[in-house]
């Protein structure tokens, strides 16, 4: 009976144990934006933490000015907005969830170009003593436990949001290598066009024909 | 002690209903499908990554696991350089994996089959590397369980943190190299510019003195 107990109670720490880790997830990924773009994200405690990082792929824009960036809302179940950036090429973002519930992460791009972002979002949940006190089964080195795991989060998130802004970075770059090579072979044949013009223009102006001898 | 026994079991059960109950309805991300067209998510990987993902469609904004009609989509994965890596028809709930062989962006594609009038929304749970990892069988095969496993959890996250951290690492590399090669032809293209704009004056002027000549006007 006494060791029926005991398994009982095991279990329902390692069910515990494993729900506890369920409840913190990341989703990362890439997605295109044309007009609005939404994801849905499940909350599941009140006061949980959702923190994340988006960054705009850059695209082959002509000239900065042309596209000033995105718009970022994230709206609560009950309907009001939580938080707001306005007109960012990429920002990191952290909230705490006032109630539990599916909660909107939407992208709006202004203009008719349609842009990519790579986004991520990690809601983190840290049992509080709230939780302590109501599950006897729960011990303190479990908060612990969820704050080092919370933590290493947090720097997975940071490399997520290096590892976006680099590869935007890096099509900046590419960018710019493909640009002084065209542009500067363009310029050598204009540069070389232009003066033959220049020279076929002149000989025609002295040339023996009646009309154009006098210059 | 039959009290204690009864309170065990009651709190198991609610632990055991609560974690069936929280896991469909939280899994992943959710996106609305369009009726006409494909919805795409993609993310840029190097090599040797694996990919668990798991997808399920379901009509309106809330999802009902009892529901009767569930919508079918169409779910394409395709690799960097184009190979199908997946691709099923016809289906409402699915699960694809795969370990990357090449290095680039990973693209998977969903759309309707039919339109049905109502909104639908698809379920994304896309899990890479570690989180991708069976950890009930590794619990299993070397015997650890509890605290343990959650220690072991958060070991194989630390090394997945220096594992990429040495990839940007490689990745900055690169990028230095790039810029670097940039400035020196910039640098150069712009004075072999200078130096071809200066022989073609010269050569425009010599030829034309000559024409002059020529032409007895000099």
């Amino acid at each position: 009976m006494e060791t029926r107990g005991r398994i009982i109670r095991c279990g329902a720490a390692l069910l515990s144990l494993l729900l506890l880790s369920l409840v913190s997830r990341v989703s990362a990924l890439s997605v295109t934006v044309n007009d609005v773009e939404c994801i849905y994200e499940y909350v599941l405690y009140e006061g949980d933490t959702v923190s994340g990082n988006f960054v705009v792929v850059d695209h082959d824009i002509f000239w900065s000015s042309d596209h000033p960036g995105i718009d970022f809302v994230v709206t609560s179940p009950q309907g009001s907005t939580v938080h707001t950036l306005k007109g960012t090429s990429g920002d990191k973002f952290e909230f705490k969830a006032p109630r539990s519930g599916m909660y909107k992460f939407c992208f709006h791009n202004p203009y008719s170009t349609p842009e990519t972002v790579s986004f991520y979002i990690h809601i983190g949940h840290i049992p509080t003593e709230h939780d302590l006190a109501k599950d006897e089964h729960l011990d303190p080195i479990n908060v612990k436990i969820a704050e080092l795991r919370e933590a290493l989060e947090s720097v997975t998130a940071e490399q997520k949001y290096l590892k976006a802004r680099d590869a935007r970075h890096r099509h900046t770059n590419e960018s710019t290598r493909r640009r002084v090579i065209f542009y500067t072979v363009g310029e050598y044949c204009l540069l070389g066009l232009v003066s033959g013009l220049q020279v076929a223009y002149i000989r025609r102006l002295f040339s023996k024909s009646v009309a154009y001898n006098r210059v | 002690m039959n009290m204690k026994l009864g309170g065990a079991r009651r709190l198991w059960t609610v632990l055991l209903v609560v974690a069936v109950a929280a896991v469909p309805a939280a899994r992943g991300l959710w996106l609305e499908l369009p009726s006409t067209g494909t919805k795409c998510v993609s993310e840029e990987l190097h090599n040797n990554v694996v990919v668990l993902g798991d997808y399920y469609a379901f009509v309106g904004e809330d999802y009902d696991a009892n529901a009767t009609s569930t919508p079918t989509i169409t779910v394409k994965v395709t690799s960097p350089y184009g190979n199908e890596l997946y691709h099923k028809e016809k289906l409402s709930h699915g699960q694809f994996a795969f370990s990357t062989t090449e290095s680039g962006n990973y693209l998977a594609c969903f759309s309707l089959d039919n339109d049905l009038g109502k909104k639908v929304t698809v379920g994304i749970d896309w899990k890479i590397g570690i989180a991708a990892k069976d950890w009930d069988s590794v619990a299993k095969k070397e015997k650890i369980e509890g605290l343990e496993l959650e220690l072991k959890k958060l070991e194989e996250s630390v090394e997945s943190i220096h594992n990429n951290l040495q990839y940007l690492i490689t990745r900055e590399a690169d990028m230095r190299e790039v810029s670097e090669m940039t400035n020196a032809r910039v640098a150069w293209y712009s004075s072999t510019s200078l130096g071809i704009c200066i022989i073609v004056a010269v050569l425009q002027l010599w030829y034309l003195r000559r024409y002059f000549q020529k032409k007895k006007l000099i």
